[in-house]
């Protein structure tokens, strides 16, 4: 199915990574659909760590094009990628620990407004990510969910139009994670396009409309969940190849 | 060995290449020297002297390393130890006149007194200022160990005041070949600390508690886990690192005068010599401190005002290190 | 912040300035001195507080700042006869150069070795003040033309201290503060929210050493004698990161009330014991860093009697 260009957020062509000798990333494709919620999975060294630090500027590619409302923003720093409108969330917490709630919201650079428009962003996040009472406590007094939360409320100051998000089930309960989920829906009923890294196969498949499958450095797979359920590379890239073993060499 | 950590590591080669070549160029460019058989004769004396010095620089450096490999701490105030050594020495080296019977004790021989003193000095200074903060911010025992060498740097001073003390020591020297002569004291101090040195290297490399240290120095909570104490490796390898630096104030108060401030400047030559040579690990610490005792000696020899200067190029050294290849040149990788 | 807030907090200033002003009338020489150089303190320990407090890299060799801004303006009083209040604004500019030339590199680096970088960085300046001494009169010190400048002077650093104060204050209730802050907290994730880091540090460490040279212009000028091993003075940096520390880095009000009381007691235990009063500072330091890493305000915060955060 050919998409149109309007319908991509995010075209990843051909990204590269070597590792002196290791491959990390070799050849990867996907182009994230607009106004969506899509998931990156793959298992452990299958580059989709990498591939998230490609896309959010930690590492630069050795190749390859990330094409983000019609620029190639491959190689750009971190904090160029995030003035373009991308943010992300990081697998475990880096909210500032000295500092309040409020501040953690306030300092998010590059914001173009005002002060107290500013001020005003910051108390309706909170709002969202119901951490208003806290937000006179310093973050590094929070629980662990609270500061998930506040760093999604973070990433979302300058009101981007493309979401990573790094493992966000990683290290909370079911509860809290139903309750971050549900913000993720409302932020896509608003038209936000969000990219989920995860382990957690129940966050990917119930809540994902696309999914990307990765295995040594390339996609082997992408669509919908059903589909990514039974597609049997997929399978074997997790379970391994299902004829017995002593067939010698397996088909990974 | 991956693509830019081999990039990293010819630059740094290179750069060193160049500041082993710059005293000769700032010689050349001031035109006082003559090129003959003498002037080789002196250059080979000053390397010579150079690698002498390093082994006797590796004393306070390998110190330095172990206490950053095993603790993570910056020992700011090494430097202070080490002239801590040299006016320890001079203590007992005057002993006996001190106590009215004439004559001196062998400087040397004073080490068996004055290397346990250091042991159980810094055994003392970790458990009593540094074993809480381990595992905390790294600029805490920074902070600590910074009071504590101003704060020896002026006991000494009040005890000593700040003139500029010296231990003669075989004064004379070696005659190796026409031109070339190496002082004695200079030749005793490098074998001696040599053998120190190694010793230590084969401790830590055979013997059981010296594989705890090491163990401790790669992965402290695993350590914890295999059953190691790791609060009694830190209170002994600081007791150790302090030893060391004694040891290394002895070799060097018998070569050159002291006094309460020198320390800074070996503190940063310390330094210079560990981010060289590779943060925590032994064996850069010695090659590092034998390329800077030679490149310091080089930078004496032939550029004017060179003594002064020394600090500032082992200081200068050590920045340019950080920048292109902090791993240093045997060092671990840093992320 | 609040702007009831902000009118209280300048009253307090203006105040403190109406008090200042009249002060030099009053009392004499002596006192005049002791006021005047515990508002230098206030500005070094404030200028320190810059990159080290809110910034996060802690400066072990802040004194090179001072040095090169008293070495600036003594070369151009004495060498070349200009009048001592433009030569601040040279001492200045010096400054900005020498926190650009000096923070590219030195900025990289982490933590504790950013704080030896200075400190080596220091003690370069002392020695090549020594050995420039075609520029410097090396060991010899400056001699500056003896006028007798006690008012202006003390005038002179209370304009600056109170500039000092309002551009503290300023960082540390606006959005560039907590953009500082959020690069001592974690530098990554600063980074990663859109902040220039190389560009904000820069600019810390250029405005934490424009003070502290003109600081160092104006001390030139009183004392009338300079040397490398007084301006270079590594106790300097120790007394200024002392006096943030104990009062609070991080905050506006820690390094002033920091700088108070340690510049009182030091000049009530130097005059008794000389030589005691270095060790004492280096103990202090051990303690203060053990033990209330925090400082007062810290102190004060911890037992909620004072509000988390700086921007509310």
């Amino acid at each position: 199915m050919v998409a149109a260009a309007d319908d991509i957020a995010l075209d990843v062509q051909d990204l590269h990574k070597d590792f002196g000798g290791i491959k990390a990333v070799d050849g990867c494709h996907f182009r994230i659909p607009r106004g969506k919620i899509s998931g990156l999975i793959g298992p452990n060294g299958s580059g989709k760590t990498t591939t998230f630090n490609l896309l959010t500027g930690v590492t630069p590619p050795d190749r390859g094009k990330v094409i983000f409302k019609g620029e190639d923003i491959a190689g750009l720093k971190p904090y160029q990628i995030f003035r373009r409108g991308i943010t992300r969330t990081f697998q475990i917490t880096r909210i500032y620990r000295e500092m309040t709630v409020f501040e953690n919201l306030l300092s998010v650079t590059y914001l173009k407004i005002p002060m107290h428009k500013a001020r005003a962003r910051a108390e309706e996040l909170m709002e969202f990510v119901t951490l208003t009472k806290l937000r006179d406590e310093y973050g590094g007094y929070l629980s662990y969910g609270q500061q998930k939360l506040l760093e999604f409320a973070r990433a979302l100051m300058t009101d981007p139009d493309l979401i990573l998000l790094d493992e966000p089930a990683a290290g909370i309960n079911r509860t809290l994670l139903a309750s971050l989920l549900e913000r993720i829906h409302e932020l896509q009923r608003m038209g936000k396009t969000i990219l989920i890294v995860e382990h957690d196969m129940n966050v990917i498949m119930n809540h994902c409309e696309k999914i990307f499958v990765m295995d040594y450095g390339v996609n082997i797979a992408e669509g919908a969940p059903a589909e990514i359920q039974n597609n049997e590379r997929v399978i074997e890239a997790y379970f391994g190849h299902k004829k017995d073993a002593n067939t010698g060499s397996q088909k990974r | 060995m991956e693509k830019s950590d081999a990039r990293s590591l010819y630059m740094l080669a290179g750069f060193l290449v160049f500041i082993y070549t710059m005293p000769f160029v700032v010689g050349m460019m001031s035109g006082n020297i003559i090129y003959d058989m003498q002037w080789l004769a002196d250059l080979t004396t000053v390397v010579l002297s150079g690698v002498m010095q390093g082994g006797v620089y590796a004393m306070f450096a390998v110190g330095l390393t172990l206490i950053f490999g095993v603790m993570r701490v910056i020992n700011v105030a090494h430097g202070e130890f080490v002239v801590l050594g040299a006016y320890l020495t001079y203590v007992v080296f005057n002993s006996p006149q001190f106590l009215g019977y004439g004559g001196y004790i062998d400087p040397l021989l004073a080490m068996f007194i004055t290397l346990p003193v250091a042991f159980c000095l810094g055994y003392l200074v970790q458990k009593v200022f540094l074993n809480a903060v381990i595992g905390g911010p790294e600029l805490t025992p920074l902070l600590i160990t910074f009071g504590l060498g101003i704060s020896m740097i002026n006991i000494i001073e009040w005890i000593f005041s700040t003139d500029y003390r010296t231990i003669p020591y075989f004064p004379d020297a070696f005659q190796i070949t026409e031109n070339i002569r190496l002082g004695k004291n200079k030749v005793v101090s490098f074998f001696i600390a040599f053998f120190i040195t190694f010793s230590v290297f084969f401790f830590l490399k055979f013997h059981r508690f010296g594989k705890a240290i090491r163990a401790t120095a790669q992965n402290a909570d695993v350590a914890m886990v295999c059953g190691i104490d790791i609060y009694r490796v830190y209170l002994f390898t600081f007791g150790l690192a302090t030893a060391l630096a004694v040891a290394g104030g002895t070799l060097v108060s018998i070569q050159f005068g002291f006094n309460p401030e020198t320390g800074l400047t070996y503190t940063v030559i310390a330094f210079a010599i560990i981010v060289l040579g590779g943060r925590g690990h032994y064996i850069g610490a010695f090659i590092g401190a034998l390329m800077l005792g030679v490149l310091e000696n080089l930078v004496s020899f032939m550029v004017p005002n060179g003594t002064a200067l020394v600090e500032m190029a082992a200081y200068g050294l050590m920045i340019l290190v950080l920048l292109i290849r902090p791993r240093g040149l045997m060092g671990p990788k840093i992320d | 912040m609040k702007s009831h807030e902000t009118v209280r907090d300048l009253t307090y200033l203006g105040g403190l300035c109406l008090f200042l002003l009249v002060l030099p009338d009053q009392v004499n020489v002596y006192y005049r001195s002791f006021v005047m150089f515990t508002m230098m303190y206030v500005v070094l320990a404030l200028s320190w507080n810059i990159i080290s407090g809110y910034t996060g890299y802690i400066s072990f060799g802040h004194v090179l700042f001072y040095g090169v801004g008293s070495y600036a303006s003594a070369i151009l009083v004495a060498d070349y006869g200009w009048n001592w209040l433009p030569t601040l604004i040279i001492s200045g500019g010096v400054a900005v150069i020498v926190a650009i030339v000096l923070g590219f590199p030195v900025l990289r680096l982490k933590g504790p070795y950013f704080a030896i970088a200075m400190l080596g960085a220091a003690e370069s300046f002392r020695i090549l003040a020594t050995v420039w001494d075609s520029v410097t009169h090396g060991g010899e010190g400056i001699s500056l033309p003896n006028v007798e400048n006690s008012f202006a002077t003390y005038y002179a650093m209370m304009v600056l201290m109170v500039a000092t104060i309002l551009v503290s204050y300023w960082i540390g209730h606006s959005r560039f503060g907590v953009r500082l802050n959020a690069i001592r907290e974690d530098e990554v994730a600063a980074a990663a929210n859109g902040i220039n880091t190389t560009f904000y540090k820069l600019s810390a460490l250029v405005l934490s050493g424009i003070f502290a040279a003109m600081a160092g212009g104006i001390q030139a000028n009183k004392t009338l004698y300079i040397d490398p091993d007084t301006e270079f003075f590594i106790l300097i940096t120790i007394t200024m990161k002392l006096m943030a520390m104990l009062g609070g880095k991080g905050t506006v009000i820690g390094p002033i009330i920091g700088a108070v009381i340690l510049y009182s007691i030091q000049e009530i235990v130097w005059v008794q014991l000389p030589q005691a009063h270095l060790i004492a500072f280096g103990i202090f330091l051990i303690l203060v860093a053990r033990f209330m890493p925090r400082g007062i305000v810290g102190f004060f915060i911890d037992r909620g009697w004072a509000r988390k955060g700086m921007v509310h």
